[in-house]
């Protein structure tokens, strides 16, 4: 490893070779400067964050397990690769060679600044050649990374990193994105530039020392250096002309290095601290299971930035802007002014404004919510369909969807939403259902079924059948419940329902942003179910499952609940279910937001597909990336404005696509009410039929007639 | 300065009821319950009238007349934006016909010497549309009907009203104060009340009176007091609606069917 003949403690670099004192002096000084510009920088950030509401100590549960998943999260790069491979694996290359490069910044320092106390160098010799190689491959991965990116930005431009935003028009003030372009590409060319100003830098010093063998002897382990040098020398340098190349490039490099290192708490470049202080701190049911709001304080929502909880501060300063939600969010693809990374956007520049002065400065509080510049519009925050789409993909943990609830329970408070929505709740908060029927009428439609369902307020049974709004009030759904009900039946199911004792579990109600109401609901519920005896609670509606499942246990409600497809793999699987038809249809799958996303159901759906011999084709967005339907978040009670797209009519052309598809099968009943119309306001009726998962089974099991041709919608 | 908004706990039906056994009201258990919805746009053009004058010490008082169950609509208003809220019963209070409840309110508005009157042009069950009147006639105010458009300023002699007349003709008014009007549906945008501020009004005060103690005698209220009774309530007989279902071809065979059978 070291040359014959030369002593392996010269094999080192010499710091501040040739340097007079005034020019180290100057160096330790703008370092000294650099890392005061830093600290400040942290400590603004860090009150700014302070600054919204927080605990005063914080618990961590399970700390360590938390720890272990932001590392491993961090490490593998998982949520940087997802749905973006070039881009993820090329940011993992700068990421690794920028924390090389800064490890080994960090290791020169302790050698030249903390070792000689205890007189214990160790950068020299064989450790300091194998250091170089490492430095040297860091450097070309930290290059080749950023020269990626720059052709990503420069060349590529997917549609994601388009700043266009919809929430804005043209002639608005802060309509304008062009800072953060010009922040983009400073960021990209500060890194490269460092990189390129140290290869240069290094192969100079080559050139310059080219006579002492233990630097020239041992530059191929600077490989890239030592390319860098013989390019050099192929230029005419000789030592003396290199001697003042390196001179140059290394003040260069090396005031670049610092001033980086400054900027950090001012920019994008945040996110090395901030991300892994996000995903720390994540809460991976966030749109799962909703903040509890409190309706003894004066306010229920956020509408100033101080009302925020400091975490979501934290996250508004981590995003990239790196357009994974905006291109997911069905909202903004259906040309709705919504785009989740413009709202993250927006609070971080409110906050910077109120919170992150220099010096601050008592002054009356701006709304978040508004027309002006750094508020966000009521109807950016209406267009939402709480679906998850973006908090799912989000590398950095930003939870966009709690957010946009709290904001939206301040609309709602305020009376500010659509005089629809505004029926809807009064109808709610008068009946107990979202269709203003009568309490009476809720078990209707059990009245067609040749078999009575037994009333689990009166007997006790095995299964508690929560049958939610949909399934009970809306006719198409009524089809599906009684499906369901044969099902069970058939299979010798012990299982009731609440009859009239029921009232919508709230799910949306909640996502609504009517937190009052939807406590009155949960409350209810839990109340008439702790009167009935029964092992597990099963339902078709995954809105009713999930805040079953997951929210009623805020409010003392703890059960074994099942989606219905679950508990159906279940009789299928133990053999209680007798398929007596092998079905012969192409169909393909839409994973309702609120089982699949937040819940992860994504499995048991499809092995019951299986199960009845249909051939799945996936949809082109399937699983975690499902798109929604268009009616989550209440958006199933507002309607479309006239002229616009309507999201699930883009679903149901993503389904059309699909050569010989004879069923769109869904499995929630919101997405059947709103994709059963999107197919035919997209043009697509009587190409394919619209069922849900159990009818699927149905027919199946003969309980249900199959058409007699494939497709008998056409047969008129 | 003070707005009384006098409001009502109205029944609205499903489809299929059941009367009750004296054949004179449907059997509640039939009914929703809820706030009439002229009463919406009453105490909303009451609480914007607060609202647009914050120093003019404008309190907005909500009045119902019934039984506990009634206090839920009061709630409403209170949550709304109402100050405080009245509710008048007592047990002799049942049968008590339009003009015995207007005996009341108009009771109540000689004891609060309000400004204003502010009632909903009709109940949406019983649909009367007489209350709001009679209790101006009772109280010898001022008076204007089923109005579409209210400018009072607080201390202001008059209010300027505006009634829809045959063929969109407006009528506009000028009304002395104090008056009594009855709000017609659409001249506002109701507000909705989430159920955290109709849980937060509950902190708000609600009065419950008797009449007796409004100095009402028995005579005057109740059946006594009433010179109109309910005798019977029957649905109409009305032919069962069809639906049809089916192919389009089976649709329209069945559509013939019927206009054949319609025409013999």
């Amino acid at each position: 490893m070291i040359p014959n003949g030369i002593d392996q403690t010269e094999v080192t670099r010499i710091l501040f070779q040739d340097f007079t004192p005034w020019m180290v002096a100057l160096f330790y000084a703008y370092a000294v400067a650099a890392i005061a510009a830093f600290v400040w920088g942290v400590y603004v950030q860090a009150r700014k964050y302070l600054r919204g509401v927080h605990p005063k100590s914080i618990a961590w549960p399970a700390l360590t397990r938390r720890a272990a998943q932001a590392a491993y999260v961090i490490a593998s790069h998982a949520s940087v690769r997802r749905r973006d491979r070039s881009a993820g694996w090329l940011h993992a290359a700068i990421f690794y060679g920028f924390v090389l490069l800064f490890v080994g910044t960090s290791i020169i320092t302790l050698d030249h600044d903390i070792a000689p106390v205890f007189h214990a160098r160790f950068w020299y010799g064989a450790f300091y050649l194998v250091f170089k190689l490492t430095m040297n491959v860091a450097g070309a991965a930290l290059i080749a990374g950023v020269l990626y990116m720059m052709y990503r930005r420069g060349w590529l431009r997917p549609p994601k990193l388009d700043y266009a935003r919809p929430d804005r028009n043209p002639a608005d003030a802060d309509f304008d994105r062009t800072s953060y372009r010009i922040e983009d590409w400073a960021f990209l060319w500060t890194l490269i530039l460092i990189g390129i100003t140290g290869f240069i830098a290094s192969g100079a010093r080559l050139v310059w020392l080219q006579h002492e063998p233990a630097v020239w002897q041992t530059r191929w382990w600077s490989p890239v250096g030592a390319m860098v040098a013989n390019l050099l020398q192929g230029l005419g340098f000789d030592a003396q002309g290199a001697g003042i190349l390196r001179m140059a490039l290394w003040w260069t490099h090396g005031l670049l290095a610092l001033t980086f290192i400054a900027l950090i708490p001012y920019t994008k470049a945040k996110h090395i601290v901030t991300a892994a202080a996000t995903w720390l701190m994540r809460d991976p049911a966030a749109v799962a299971r909703l903040p509890q709001g409190r309706l003894d304080q004066g306010s229920i929502g956020y509408k100033f930035i101080g009302d925020l909880d400091s975490r979501y501060l934290l996250q508004a300063d981590t995003c990239t802007k790196c357009g994974r939600c905006h291109e997911a969010c069905p909202a903004r693809a259906a040309g709705y002014p919504l785009s989740p990374r413009d709202l993250i956007l927006t609070i971080r520049e409110h906050a910077n404004r109120e919170l992150g002065e220099f010096f601050p400065r008592a002054h009356e509080p701006i709304s978040l919510i508004g027309e002006g510049v750094a508020q966000i519009r009521p109807d950016t925050l209406w267009a939402c369909r709480q679906c998850g789409a973006c908090t799912e993909i989000c590398p950095v943990a930003v939870e966009h969807v709690p957010l946009i609830n709290m904001f939206r329970r301040t609309l709602v408070d305020e009376g500010v939403m659509d005089p629809g929505l505004q029926r809807t709740l009064g109808a709610v908060n008068k009946t107990g259902n979202s269709f203003n029927e009568s309490r009476r009428k809720r078990p209707q439609w059990t009245k067609q079924l040749p078999f009575a369902i037994k009333d689990a307020r009166k007997e006790p049974v095995d299964v508690l059948w929560f049958v939610g709004d949909y399934a009970s009030f809306d006719p198409r759904n009524q089809k599906v419940s009684r499906a369901f009900a044969k099902i069970l039946h058939a299979a010798g199911v012990d299982f009731g329902i609440l009859y009239e004792g029921e009232t919508t579990a709230g799910n949306d109600i909640r996502r609504v942003g009517e937190e009052g109401l939807y406590q009155e609901l949960a409350h209810g519920n839990i109340e008439a179910l702790a009167k009935c005896t029964f092992d597990r609670i099963v339902t078709t509606d995954p809105h009713s499952y999930n805040t079953l499942k997951n929210e009623y246990r805020d409010f003392g409600g703890v059960y074994q609940v099942d989606h219905a497809s679950a508990f159906l793999r279940e009789l299928v699987a133990s053999g209680r279910i007798a398929l007596k038809q092998k079905l012969d249809y192409t169909v393909t799958y839409h994973d309702p937001c609120h089982l699949g996303r937040l819940n992860k159901g994504y499995d048991p759906p499809r092995d019951v597909i299986a199960q009845t011999g249909a051939n799945l084709v996936e949809l082109a967005r399937n699983r975690d990336n499902s798109f929604c339907c268009g009616g989550g978040g209440g958006r199933v009670w507002i309607p479309d404005p006239p002229g616009t797209t309507k999201v699930g009519e883009i679903r149901a052309r993503e389904a059309a696509e699909i050569e010989g598809l004879d069923v769109l099968l869904v499995n929630c009943p919101k997405c059947m009410t709103m994709l059963e119309d999107a197919v035919k306001t997209s043009g697509n009726e009587g190409k394919f039929r619209v069922l849900e998962l159990t009818e699927l089974l149905a027919e199946a099991m003969d309980l249900e007639a199959r058409p007699a041709a494939k497709l008998a919608l056409e047969a008129n | 300065m003070k707005i009384i908004v006098p409001v009502k706990r109205v029944a609205s039906l499903d489809d299929e009821f059941e009367m009750r056994e004296d054949g004179r009201d449907v059997e509640p258990d039939f009914c929703e319950f809820d706030l009439n919805e002229f009463d919406e746009y009453s105490i909303e053009a009451a609480v914007q009238i607060k609202e647009a004058n914050p120093d003019a010490g404008v309190e907005v008082i909500a009045l119902t007349i019934g039984p506990e169950d009634a206090d839920e609509v009061l709630r409403k208003a209170l949550a709304k934006g109402a100050d405080r809220a009245i509710r008048i019963w007592q047990d002799a209070l049942e049968g008590s016909d339009q003009i015995a409840i207007a005996r009341i309110i108009a009771k109540v508005v000689e004891r609060e010497q309000p400004s204003l009157v502010l009632c909903g042009a009709q109940s949406s069950d019983h649909a009367h549309a007489e209350t709001g009147m009679a209790v101006a006639g009772l109280v010898h105010w001022p008076h204007a009907a089923v109005i579409t458009h209210l400018d009072y300023r607080p201390g202001a002699q008059s209010a300027l009203v505006e009634r829809e007349l045959e063929g969109g003709l407006v009528e506009r008014l000028e009304l002395e104060t104090p008056a009594v009007v009855t709000i017609q549906l659409g001249i506002n945008k109701p507000r909705y009340a989430s159920l955290r501020s109709i849980k937060q009004a509950n902190a708000k005060p609600l009065d419950v009176l008797t009449a007796e103690e409004l100095g009402l005698s028995e005579a005057e209220i109740g059946v006594p007091g009433s010179l109109s009774r309910v005798r019977r309530m029957f649905p109409p007989d009305r032919r069962r609606s069809e639906m049809i279902e089916g192919t389009p071809a089976q649709q329209a065979a069945r559509l013939l069917e019927i206009i054949k059978e319609t025409l013999h």
